[in-house]
Order: C-alpha cells, then structure tokens, then sequence
C-alpha cells in the first residue's frame, strides 16, 4: 500500500504526483534552453505584470 | 538591450574600463529559465587600481554616459532603456571577468560571468533570492562540478555549497 503511486486525476486525464513533478522540473530545464532573446522578452513581460500586479511607479520597465 | 551592450562595449573600446562581464540575474538568465529581474549588473575591471580598498573613481565612465543622453535613476543609470549598475570588482569578480564566456545578444558580442563564477558569487552573497538563483544554476544550467569546487574551495565557501546541495539553505 505504502509503495503505491499517488494518482492525480484531472477529469480523464490520470497523472502520478511523481510524475507531474517531474514534468515540472521538465518544463522548467526546457524553459532554461530558451533563446536568451526570447527570455529577455519574457522578462519585460514579466516586469508588466509586477509593475501591475504590485501598482507601483518606480518599478521601471525595459525600454527596448 | 542591444544598443545598451554596444554602448557597453564603447566604454571598453574608450579605455574608460579595461574589461568587463555580466553578472547577476540577467547573467544567470543566460543558463536558466527566466527569472524576474530589474537591472543589469556590469562587474568592471577599472583601468586605474582599486584593490586595495582605495577609492574607486568611475567619474569618466559616467561622464561619458551622460553625455550619451543616459539618465540616473536612483542608484542606476539608464542605458538605452535598460537601468545599469556597473559594480567594481572585487578580487573574486576579477577572475570571473577574465575567466567570463564571450556571448552574443542580437549580433552583439558581451561578456557574460560563467555558470560556476556566479553560482560562488550568489553564494557569498547569501540572500534569500540569490540562493534561489544558485539551485536554478545547479538543476538547469550544465556546471563543471570540478571548476566549482575550486572555485568554492578558493573562496571558502564549500559549506554554503554542500548546504545548498542537500537541500538547505546556506
């Protein structure tokens, strides 16, 4: 019993938590291999949305 | 950023600096996913001396910036859109600037701090988000595990490495 998977079920789609985890760190070292001018597009995007997210003025968004 | 690394270059090309690389998040970013970050840390190696804890004069260097047209804001000085910290090296930031990778953004060349140099320089720094930038290092970006050692080992910072590596923080 103890040695058994635990099961995520997502309407018909069946993952193990295992599973799903490393699918994460997956995504993540895909992520890593990126263009480093396709991850600095992602980055200013990502200064919106704390610029937005936070409200405040003196977060200073790229300008490229 | 492109115009920003040219711009970079020309305080190389000047002689204002005798070298330089990128450190910090944007240089972390080169080997892992992309992180929030707010600006772009420039480690460089000043023509005149500085090592000795003397006083450090970057006064040319910024003179020629502003006469560029480029802007302070706060401790930054905004370079074509980009807010920069340049950050004189200390003795472990000199050799991960001459030891730095030569990479390219946009068909522009820049020198940019390898894996191992930053995963010690985060690790001396020791803050919570520079931690969390040596265990994206460590699972994402392909480290030269017997470079890093010698580089920890030099630094005396093999404790915070072997904390971070079995899972704690350093």
């Amino acid at each position: 019993m103890r040695n058994r998977p635990t099961i995520v079920l997502y309407g018909r789609k069946r993952f193990t938590r295992k599973g799903l985890l490393a699918e994460k760190a997956d995504f993540h070292r895909k992520q890593a291999k990126l263009p480093f001018e396709e991850k600095i597009k992602i980055l200013v995007k990502l200064q919106k949305i704390a610029k937005n997210i936070k409200n405040k003025k003196d977060i200073f968004v790229w300008q490229i | 950023m492109d115009k920003t690394l040219m711009m970079i270059n020309d305080l190389k090309k000047k002689k204002l600096i005798k070298d330089y690389a990128i450190g910090g998040g944007i240089a972390a970013m080169f080997y892992i996913e992309p992180i929030l970050t707010y600006d772009l840390d420039v480690f460089v190696i000043t023509s005149k001396g500085g090592k000795s804890g003397k006083v450090i004069d970057l006064t040319s260097l910024y003179d020629f910036l502003e006469k560029k047209k480029c802007s302070w804001r706060g401790e930054h000085i905004i370079v074509k859109g980009v807010p920069v910290q340049f950050i004189p090296v200390d003795e472990l930031e000199e050799e991960a600037v001459r030891s730095a990778e030569v990479m390219r953004y946009k068909g522009v060349h820049t020198k940019v701090i390898t894996p191992e140099y930053l995963v010690a320089i985060f690790l001396r720094a020791g803050r919570k988000k520079d931690l969390e930038k040596v265990e994206r290092l460590l699972t994402q970006a392909n480290i030269e595990m017997k470079k890093l050692k010698k580089i920890v080992h030099a630094y005396a910072l093999e404790k915070k490495l072997s904390s971070i590596m079995r899972g704690g923080n350093a």
